[in-house]
């Protein structure tokens, strides 16, 4: 089992993105963690830009992150599918280019909040797509999530 | 009547949950996240080191239709 995602393990990918200059948000819990929410999570979620160029970086970055993919596995990420979850590295990593409830990364990109360099989607963003994912977890998420939402745009 | 309306529960919850954010901001990012992010076993999701999904209706369908109900990736217990 790989190790649990710690603060070391998000500045390892910030800079291992940075180096490679590719365009993330964090995303879900997690993001909305980083915005400050009291909650736990298992996972990391980012959100990655869906382009040639983007997903070539991305794929670099990763594999000198230390994720073990084949050949097929980096074609599928640098083309971008729209989901990619892996456990084949030093952390679990989901890889979202296309979540529910979020028109574009664009916009995604030009709401995002930065939280001590970590791009982040704006709370409004994870809510959205937390909505229309509409699981049975969201739901029951959600309105503790929604006043976290509330607090935060009251406090900036 | 009601001795605790519905409105009134739903108003000290609120207030209970801003009592817990405001802690929250008072803590380093590192240390929020270092408590946040836990590891638990979920079965069949952790049991493949790699999956991809060509759309997220894939996706969610794949996972209503594989996984255990109680993981709640599903839209329906």
């Amino acid at each position: 089992m790989a190790a649990r995602f710690d603060y070391p393990q998000a500045q390892e990918i910030r800079a291992a993105f940075a180096r490679r200059g590719v365009r993330y948000l964090f995303i879900g819990k997690s993001g909305a963690i980083l915005l400050g929410f009291p909650d736990t999570t298992q996972d990391a979620d980012l959100f990655v830009e869906k382009t040639a160029v983007n997903g070539e970086a991305l794929a670099k970055a990763l594999l000198e992150l230390g994720f073990e993919l084949t050949p097929e596995q980096v074609a599928e990420i640098r083309r971008g599918k729209d989901f990619v979850q892996l456990k084949n590295g030093p952390f679990d990593l989901d890889l979202v280019f296309a979540p529910d409830g979020i028109e574009t990364f664009a916009e995604a990109w030009e709401r995002r909040v930065e939280v001590d360099g970590f791009p982040v989607c704006h709370p409004d963003d994870i809510v959205a797509s937390k909505e229309a994912a509409n699981r049975v977890k969201d739901r029951e998420s959600l309105p503790r999530l929604k006043a976290f939402r509330d607090y935060w745009k009251k406090k900036r | 009547m009601d001795a605790h309306p519905q409105s009134e529960i739903q108003n000290l919850q609120l207030a209970e949950w801003e009592t817990e954010f405001a802690a929250a901001a008072k803590r380093p990012l590192a240390v929020r996240m270092h408590y946040a992010f836990i590891r638990t076993y979920k079965p069949v999701l952790d049991d493949a080191s790699y999956r991809s999904f060509e759309t997220m209706a894939e996706y969610r369908a794949w996972c209503e239709k594989n996984l255990p109900k109680w993981l709640g990736y599903g839209r329906s217990l």
